[in-house]
């Protein structure tokens, strides 16, 4: 079909069951639409998608009663693809498609002004038949895709999505903020519903992530910028100064010991329950094990400070080693090369991205009512680690008041018993479904309570153990067996979330609730209150949105593209999100989640090229006058001033540009064509619009 | 406890409560469960059965669902002078819809079994157990002009009317625990 | 788990016998059911045994409140009598098929408690095997007699009577103890179907299920324990206008016939519906003589008998 044949353009109005139909009058728009200019053809049908739907339009193509397609229906988000491919079956460039939304903008807006939302859907039609007069056929591009991905994150999700990749032959680079992979959940003692010891089921996966050839791990690094689009994302990322020669470094620890106590600071691992060095390895299974400075800790013992000085000794004239230095038995602490603070820039070509930065655990301080200042006023994460072989107390259950004696003790090599706890009260929904904080569920609180209270009353029958509920969530497989069997093992559990925490003398604390199974006030005294505080996006996850170019929703977690269609994709094509910076979510779901965007990577990459819409900007040469307004505005780096005949002219990189549109609104010579949406075609049709409602009589 | 002023509701002090069965070395959950209550603890408190209580619909105050949660969290001398449990109708509606077949019914009975053993016995359960031994018959009525105006024999062919049936079911009662307890005289 | 323990249950081949249990209201209280059952059941050709020697079943308020074994071991006794003669038992007390098959469920399903049981039993040289069970008047009527029967034995059909049937709690829950039992237990149907058998109409109403409040209940707090029967009169009169109750529990009868009538006399209660138990009302259908199978009452029924047999 050549591009100067008269349009016959068919109108095909969609009733989408009542959800058209039910607001606008679909045989008077019909009726209207028949007098429009070029119009040849108009039909009504009960829905316009199904297989008898789009047969009528290809029916009409194939006889050639029709050269423009326009159908009145519902988002060309989701369906514009199946009209043009329609249309393109029916042997018509797809691209003399064009789509009037007179659902969502119309007939659900106005559901109940039914004679206005038939007008406004005839302003609609009439507006996509004024600019379908005027569609050029266009051709689909390919770009080539790099397999290779980023995923942004080394706990269980990015491990998982990892792992996929990497196992189904995909280049990978795990970026990891923190000196060590395997995230909060390496923090767990064990995992609901099974009690399986955390530890033991993950170490094993980061070992493999470390060891996998396919994986380019990036520890103690993070994401700086991003360029470019799907299938060539261009990425900068920092690996920040370790201070430590990580090729020499083997783990064995022996500087941590030496650290001195001026330098110590409260333990991220531990929740803050006990204290590190400057000089740390994260946790006994760290992956990479390698040690690392904190400088903000670090009182540069002897004047070693990297700075590529080397203090000697005045009298001896032996150089002055720092206590870590000295005890390396590689050399790897040795401070006297310079240390570049900033780090190092690794620059990474990946075709899709996968973002799975996890989560935060809130803060106790919040809570006034719950009197955080008290040491044994704790968070459930504070728990895992009182209850971890590798915690602070090693796993013996102890107050966490007698932690810095117990500690102290240890330290002198003596041995000290401490006062058992009897007592240990939970609350939940701490900061969740609070409308103060956060107004949702963090999901997984009922059900680590319960695990917590379990694996306590399992190992010392004699502890009393109450947990105070607004109600139990437990909907998962094997869930809420498991809550059952915390009831049978005597395990109290009180409707109704406590209101406050008051202390007693000498340590014990007196928890203020209300029974409403009873319907009494109650009190508990307990040695040990374990507040089920929120999950919360972590603090930098907004930050990381922005430079990734992906959204985030009020409650600050990242955005799916479509909560139940679309719930590891993004507005941004080519990039994903899985496990709790999605939202909150247990171990199960954040590896489902994990191993669903990883197969979505895949499927994405796997093709090595896509195809691209053609609906891209074109600068005509001859109008451009070189002024180059254009392009410092371009978004995504397509456009730059090349010479032409002795001339400065801009000049759009096709593989790069989105068709944004920028460039050409910009434009002062109306030199730049945006295909699919021309000056001639938007226009007419705001000409339309703005001449209604004069054009409809 | 410190003793509230009348009227005023008790503060329930789950750690004293919990105390008390710590000393006693015997917890009221397991007392009640021994005495027919097994399936106790497989109450989630969903409140089916307190919907279909004819005690809950007429306001007393330890109907099935709440009688349970006390147990479990250990109340035991707060229940034992309260009606509830002696006002139960046995009616079963509750056994029938409970999804965890915890029988409230026979928590209601473990109850009174366990106040029993306390001496909490009302005193018409008391002459009901009285006459069951004495004539067999708990509702025992010595007038017997309404049998004869329907046309029947005076005495009903039971214990009644049999000497060595009384005598086999005062056989079986002094073998029972109702013997052990001593609330009846129970003289052969 | 029973058909494990009870290989060879009563069985009433060929003949219908059944030993008649009584209780303690029947006989004491309103000994015109006991004389209707008399009449009725020879005449349906089924045989009645007195089981002569039996005794309270025991009610909720002695045994069943002190001890299980206790409890179980005065039911075994009187299931004794009837397994001896290889019958079963049939009663028209509602607490009494309660109680003993509760009794012999918990028998049957748990092996130390019959073991006990057995034990003392043994001293007045009795044993329970757990064969004889106790039937429901109701269902030996309904399953072993047969609607069919029924009406070919009946002299006065019931036109233009509204019947509430109240079937009790126990003729009902919990429905695993017992030997028959209803489809839906929510929405019995057998006393409805025996009731319609003779004639009346007698529809569902909402509480149908709901307890008339004897009981324990009454006997603990009379005052609440009339809440709910008036409650329940008050939805019959409202939903069906009845001229009718008819219940299959002693209990009921005694509750709904006398606490109706105090409540009608302090005035709380402004109408009144004669009530009979299904044996009373099959007997006067059958031509019996009123004074003897309903000759007691409280809330008076006259009226509804003279429709009956008079056709007034």
């Amino acid at each position: 079909m050549s591009n100067d044949e008269k349009p016959k353009i068919g109108v095909y109005i969609c009733h989408c069951g009542e959800n058209i139909a039910g607001a606008v009058d679909v045989k008077a728009v019909a009726e209207f639409a028949k007098t429009l200019p070029d119009v040849v053809v108009v039909r009504d049908y009960l829905f316009m998608c199904s297989d008898p739907g789009q047969e009528l339009i290809k029916q009409d193509i194939k006889e050639g009663l029709v050269n423009r397609v326009v159908v009145a229906a519902c988002t060309p988000r989701t369906h514009e693809p199946i009209f043009r491919k329609a249309c393109e079956d029916a042997g018509l460039n797809k691209y003399y498609f064009e789509m009037a939304n007179i659902r969502d903008q119309c007939s659900w807006a106005h559901w109940h002004e039914k004679e206005k939302a038939t007008e406004k859907a005839k302003v609609i039609i009439a507006s996509a038949v004024a600019k379908a007069r005027l569609l050029e056929p266009l051709e689909d591009r390919y770009i080539d895709l790099k397999k290779e991905v980023l995923v942004i994150g080394g706990g269980i999700a990015g491990i998982f999505a990892s792992l996929d990749l990497a196992n189904a032959g995909f280049k990978v680079h795990l970026v990891e903020k923190s000196p060590s992979i395997g995230g909060n959940m390496a923090k767990l003692d064990k995992t609901f519903p099974t009690n399986d010891c955390s530890a033991c089921i993950l170490t094993p996966l980061m070992v493999e992530v470390a060891n996998h050839p396919n994986i380019n791990l990036l520890t103690y690094s993070e994401v700086e910028s991003i360029t470019g689009s799907v299938g060539n994302f261009k990425v900068k990322v920092r690996k920040k100064q370790t201070y430590v020669d990580w090729n020499k470094c083997t783990g064995c620890g022996a500087c941590l010991d030496v650290c001195p106590p001026k330098a110590r600071v409260p333990d991220e691992f531990n929740e803050g329950m006990s204290l590190r060095g400057a000089i740390y390895i994260p946790f006994p299974q760290a992956v990479p094990k390698k040690a690392v400075v904190d400088m903000n800790a670090c009182i540069k013992c002897g004047g070693r400070d990297f700075s590529g000085k080397e203090p000697r000794k005045s009298k001896s004239g032996k150089p002055i080693l720092a206590p870590c230095e000295r005890v390396c038995p590689t050399g790897a602490a040795d401070r006297t090369p310079y240390r570049d603070p900033n780090g190092e820039i690794v620059e990474l070509e990946v075709g899709a991205i996968i973002v799975a930065t996890g989560y935060k655990v809130m803060d106790k301080s919040y809570f006034k009512e719950f009197s955080p200042h008290h040491p044994n006023v704790i968070t459930a994460m504070q728990m895992e680690r009182l209850i971890s072989a590798t915690g602070p107390s090693e796993g013996k259950l102890i107050k966490p008041s007698d932690i810095p004696k117990l500690l102290e003790a240890k330290k002198k090599g003596e041995k000290i018993e401490v006062e058992k706890p009897k007592t240990i009260t939970f609350i939940s929904c701490v900061g969740s479904r609070d409308n103060r904080y956060h107004t949702y569920c963090s999901r997984v609180c009922c059900m680590y309570m319960l695990k917590q209270a379990m694996i306590l009353k399992e190992k010392y029958p004699d502890l009393d153990i109450y947990i105070f509920f607004i109600d139990v969530r437990t909907p998962g497989k094997e869930f809420d067996e498991y809550y059952m069997r915390c009831r049978q093992l005597g395990i109290k559990i009180i409707k109704g979330r406590a209101g406050g925490i008051q202390v007693l003398p000498g340590d014990k604390l007196l928890v203020k609730g209300y029974d409403a199974e009873v319907c009494r006030p109650v009190e508990v005294i307990t040695d040990i209150a374990v507040l089920a505080t929120a999950i919360e996006p972590d603090n930098t996850l907004r930050d990381l949105a922005r430079t990734l170019g992906i959204n985030v929703g009020a409650e600050g977690f990242l955005k799916e593209r479509h909560t139940k269609l679309y719930p590891v994709d993004t507005m941004t094509e080519g990039i994903f999100i899985a496990g709790c910076a999605q939202g909150p979510k247990d171990i199960p779901d954040s590896v489902a989640q994990a191993k669903a965007a990883a197969a979505s990577a895949m499927s994405l990459l796997e093709p090595g090229k896509m195809t691209v819409e053609p609906l891209i900007s074109e600068v005509d040469k001859e109008k451009c006058t070189g002024c180059g307004v254009c392009v410092p505005l371009c978004p995504y780096g397509a456009i730059s001033l090349v010479k032409h005949e002795d001339k400065l002219k801009s000049e759009i990189n096709p593989a790069l540009c989105k068709g944004c549109g920028v460039c050409t609104a910009a434009c002062p010579s109306k030199a730049i064509t945006l295909h699919g949406f021309t000056y001639e075609q938007v226009l007419a049709q705001i000409k339309t619009i703005a001449k209604w409602p004069e054009i409809q009589t | 406890m410190i003793e509230p002023e009348e009227g005023v509701p008790t503060i329930l002090n789950l750690s004293e409560i919990s105390e008390r069965e710590r000393e006693e070395e015997e917890k009221v959950v397991d007392i009640v469960r021994e005495f027919g209550a097994e399936n106790l603890i497989y109450c989630m408190q969903c409140g089916s059965c307190a919907a279909v209580c004819p005690l809950a619909r007429v306001g007393f105050e330890w109907y099935n669902k709440k009688l349970i949660k006390a147990l479990l969290l250990g109340l035991k001398e707060e229940l034992l002078d309260d009606p509830t449990p002696w006002a139960c109708v046995a009616c079963n509606r509750c056994t029938e819809v409970c999804p965890r077949r915890v029988s409230p019914f026979e928590v209601m009975f473990a109850v009174r079994r366990m106040m029993v053993e306390e001496f909490a016995i009302p005193t018409l359960a008391i002459e009901g157990l009285r006459a069951l031994y004495e004539y067999g018959h708990a509702v025992y009525m010595t007038g017997r002009e309404a049998r004869k105006k329907v046309g029947l024999p005076e005495k009903p062919p039971s214990t009644d009317s049999d000497e060595k049936a009384l005598k086999d079911l005062k056989t079986i009662l002094r073998n029972t625990k109702l013997a052990e307890l001593g609330l009846i005289p129970m003289n052969d | 788990m029973i058909a494990d323990v009870v290989k060879n249950e009563s069985k009433n081949e060929g003949k219908l016998k059944y030993g008649l249990f009584l209780g303690c209201n029947i006989p004491f209280n309103r000994p015109d059911v006991e004389q209707a059952m008399r009449k009725i059941f020879p005449a349906l050709g089924v045989e009645i045994d007195d089981l002569m020697g039996q005794s309270c079943c025991p009610t909720w308020g002695t045994m069943p409140s002190i001890d299980i074994v206790a409890w179980c071991a005065v039911a075994a006794r009187n299931l004794c009598l009837g397994e001896e003669k290889g019958i079963d038992l049939m009663t028209a007390c509602n607490s009494c098929y309660g109680s003993l098959n509760e009794a012999r469920h918990k028998m049957l399903t748990n092996p130390d408690i019959l073991k006990s049981v057995n034990d003392i039993l043994s001293k007045i040289g009795k044993k329970y095997e757990g064969r004889a069970k106790c039937r429901h008047v109701a269902w030996v009527l309904y399953k072993d007699v047969g609607l069919e029967r029924i009406k070919e034995s009946i002299k006065y059909t019931l036109d233009d009577i509204t019947i509430a049937v109240q079937p009790g709690c126990h003729f009902l829950w919990p429905s695993e103890v017992y030997p028959d039992k209803e489809e839906d237990p929510f929405n019995p149907k057998v006393l409805r179907e025996l009731c319609e058998v003779l004639g009346a109409e007698a529809p569902y109403y909402s509480k149908l299920v709901d307890c008339c409040g004897m009981g324990a209940l009454r006997s603990t707090d009379p005052e609440k324990s009339f809440t709910l029967v008036k409650e329940k009169l008050e939805c019959i009169k409202e939903e069906l206008d009845a001229d009718l109750i008819v219940t299959t529990c002693s209990s009921c009868l005694i509750q709904l016939d006398d606490a109706q009538e105090r409540l009608r006399k302090s005035g709380k209660l402004n109408f009144s519906i004669p009530v009979l138990h299904y044996v009373q009302l099959l007997a006067l259908c059958m031509g019996f003589d009123p004074e003897q199978v309903a000759g007691i009452s409280v809330t008076p029924r006259d009226e509804i008998i003279d429709k009956i047999i008079n056709k007034r």
